[in-house]
């Protein structure tokens, strides 16, 4: 040992602190997903479209996204954008950074998932009488869900692991952010660290969890 | 026979005592390299040339306290909210880093006494419409986390109870943030901000003021049990006055009368 | 905006970066496949309750940050006096973070050799290890290569996160030279192209892999 002595008393009162920025990083985590999952949608169908433009979005859209580093899309957002004078906050920045990065990766989930769905049911569907909107919305993007749940869950516990990345845009809000704010100050990094790390496990296990939870009553049958 | 036993027995005694006893300062002589902590996108205490290699007046002090120990120096970059981390954590044998001696970071390490002195001056864009200190008021700031000015900046906001604070990671972000607008002001030390005016690289930089707050000292830094490592950086910043060649890095580097080091009325 | 100052110089410079980012990738996944099959294959042979504390740490290495692990195994590894280099401190987390994924890609693997084929192979004669190292593993590879390959690009992503210990990588680079040239746009958009030229023609081979075994099934 180092001659180094613990200070844990001072990192337990930092808790209610912490568990403050717990709730803005599951909120960013939250809304992240909301906002990739619509783009993700749009970047699925996308890739599918007829137009050479629209496909090349889709496309250049995952593949930037599956194939640069998440704490670069963070930067970029912030310093990037910046440099073209679109200041977005940090809080923004990093909303906008993860939510590229989950777009991405739930597209290509997405396009999975379309592809085990029997082309007959939209056929059966519209012999029913619904219009192509109408198909895909009630018969097509249920079944996606469904077969796409388990990895959307996944997504989400990423999503909160990477909203420790807002750090390096200025955010001092969320857990990490307020951990490093502790921890500079004091420079008590285990301690408040550690902390940080069973915070996020916990709220990582409780989306884990919930989302079992939510599996059960949705696809019951 | 006996004696012999005794002898030999009392010799690895005082081998054993004196292996125990090696501290830090004998560490580095051993070693042969001392490795210095210093934040390398702080012009002029630290930046890189052309090359990307170290420079600066921080460079520089490590290379001084290398010779008078007989050792070379390294130069281990830092990131501000890394250098006492990369102390604790062996990364670094002494932090050459501008760091102000609070007496909260004096629980976790250990301080010489000061080798620079800083006046803090607020840096604004001319299209801000920032004039003096109290005109941040209700515009979004930013400092590096944890550093002095940040520290007390982020009080200053939370005091005006309008505009926002933004920590960032290092002080080149801080004026990346400041030039692209995302940011309408910051407090650096003054020699920073001249220092980075002069540079051109930042057309619309300008200074509007000194910021109320205390002279920042600033010390050499090492592990806070090491007293015979602190006791010689004490003895050194005191030659480097005394021999004129803190003067002279300060005309190197920054140019005029170099800031004086000493508090009237109280020892340190 | 291509009337850059970036020079030839600075271009090498982040190519040193670069290969920083490759050879961390590269140690941290060859260790972390290792382990990653020693603990997988332990899961699935071993009784749940005997497999739980594995389970558990490889459950919280997924469930918390990177960037969280590196600052408390960094913080820790000086607390106890190691002394570790940022780039020894860097392998070991990300050697065991990517173990803790690689563990569940082989679990899921093994798992997709269904039991009757492994009885059967039991039946011919073949021992437990004949069994694991002739029957199961070839099969469980065929399903575990597309999310290896997966793995390995995601670690080569995420050891940009090392750049916190202050280990000059590939995006930490980048940052020096925004630093220096204040160009930040082009040169994050040069940074971006070569991540993408690194991981963009080994995710292809691995979609192209998957595509061409999936024929075969």
């Amino acid at each position: 040992m180092n001659n180094y002595t613990f200070h844990w008393y001072q990192a337990f009162r930092a808790v209610p602190q912490m568990l403050g920025g717990a709730v803005v990083t599951l909120e960013v985590a939250l809304l992240s997903m909301i906002l990739g999952i619509g783009f993700a949608v749009l970047i699925a169908v996308g890739r599918g479209s007829q137009r050479a433009a629209i496909r090349g979005l889709a496309t250049t859209w995952v593949e930037v996204a599956r194939n640069t580093p998440a704490l670069f899309q963070i930067y970029m957002a912030h310093f990037g954008l910046g440099a073209f004078g679109l200041h977005l906050s940090p809080f923004t920045a990093l909303l906008a950074g993860i939510t590229f990065n989950n777009a991405g990766y739930l597209a290509e989930t997405f396009r999975g998932a379309l592809r085990a769905i029997p082309p007959t049911q939209a056929r059966a569907a519209r012999s029913l009488g619904m219009g192509p909107v109408r198909a895909f919305t009630l018969i097509i993007l249920p079944q996606m869900f469904r077969i796409s749940f388990l990895p959307m869950t996944n997504q989400m516990v990423w999503a909160i692991l990477m909203t420790s990345l807002g750090i390096v845009v200025g955010m001092n809000t969320d857990l990490a952010g307020v951990t490093q704010a502790l921890n500079v100050k004091t420079f008590r990094t285990f301690e408040f660290f550690a902390l940080a790390a069973i915070i996020y496990y916990l709220a990582a296990k409780t989306v884990t969890f919930g989302a079992r939870l939510l599996a059960a009553r949705l696809f019951r049958y | 026979m006996k004696t012999t036993y005794l002898a030999a027995a009392s010799l690895v005694a005082v081998l054993t005592a004196q292996t125990a006893q090696a501290d830090k300062l004998d560490d580095i002589i051993a070693s042969g390299t001392l490795r210095c902590a210093v934040v390398l996108d702080f012009p002029p205490m630290g930046s890189r040339d052309a090359d990307n290699n170290p420079i600066g007046f921080d460079v520089d002090y490590c290379n001084d306290l290398a010779t008078a120990l007989g050792v070379t120096a390294e130069i281990v970059e830092t990131p501000f909210p890394d250098r006492i981390p990369a102390l604790v954590s062996d990364r670094a044998d002494v932090g050459v880093a501008s760091t102000s001696d609070t007496l909260e970071r004096a629980k976790t390490i250990g301080f010489s006494i000061p080798y620079f002195a800083f006046q803090m001056v607020v840096l604004t864009r001319e299209d801000a419409g920032i004039n003096d200190f109290d005109g941040q008021k209700g515009h979004t700031v930013g400092s590096v986390a944890g550093t002095y000015e940040g520290l007390q900046l982020e009080d200053n906001v939370k005091a005006w109870g309008a505009g926002e604070f933004r920590p960032y990671q290092n002080q080149a972000d801080v004026f990346l943030a400041l030039s692209q607008g995302q940011i309408d002001a910051t407090v650096v030390t003054s020699t920073v901000a001249s220092s980075i005016i002069a540079t051109g690289q930042y057309p619309g930089f300008v200074m509007k003021g000194d910021a109320p707050y205390d002279i920042d000292y600033v010390s050499l830094i090492g592990l806070r049990n090491e007293y015979g490592f602190l006791n010689y950086l004490d003895l050194f910043v005191n030659q480097q006055v005394r021999t004129g060649r803190y003067q002279e890095l300060y005309d190197k580097w920054i140019g005029g009368t170099a800031p004086t080091l000493s508090i009237n009325g109280v020892y340190r | 905006m291509f009337n850059t100052a970036l020079t030839l110089s600075d271009l090498g410079f982040m190519a040193r970066g670069a290969a920083i980012t490759l050879s961390i990738t590269a140690i941290a996944v060859l260790f972390g496949t290792i382990l990653g099959v020693i603990f997988g294959t332990l899961r699935t042979q071993i009784s749940a309750l005997a497999a739980a504390p594995l389970t558990f740490v490889l459950d919280v290495l997924r469930s918390v940050p990177l960037l969280i692990q590196l600052i408390l195994a960094n913080a820790f590894q000086s607390i106890l006096g190691f002394g570790w280099q940022p780039f020894a401190v860097s392998c070991v987390v990300l050697s065991l973070y990517t173990s803790s994924y690689c563990a569940e890609i082989v679990r899921g693997g093994i798992e997709a050799v269904p039991m009757v084929t492994r009885r059967a192979a039991r039946s011919l004669g073949l021992s437990w290890w004949q069994d694991l190292a002739h029957v199961v593993f070839p099969m469980a590879l065929r399903v575990a290569l597309p999310g290896w390959i997966g793995l390995t690009l995601g670690v080569m992503k995420d050891s940009a996160l090392v750049l916190w210990l202050g280990i000059i990588e590939l995006l930490r680079s980048s940052q020096i030279l925004v630093t220096r040239l204040q160009e930040p746009l082009f040169i994050l958009i040069v940074t971006g192209a070569i991540y993408f030229l690194i991981s963009f023609p080994i995710a292809r081979l691995g979609g192209r892999l998957e595509k061409r075994w999936r024929e075969n099934d």
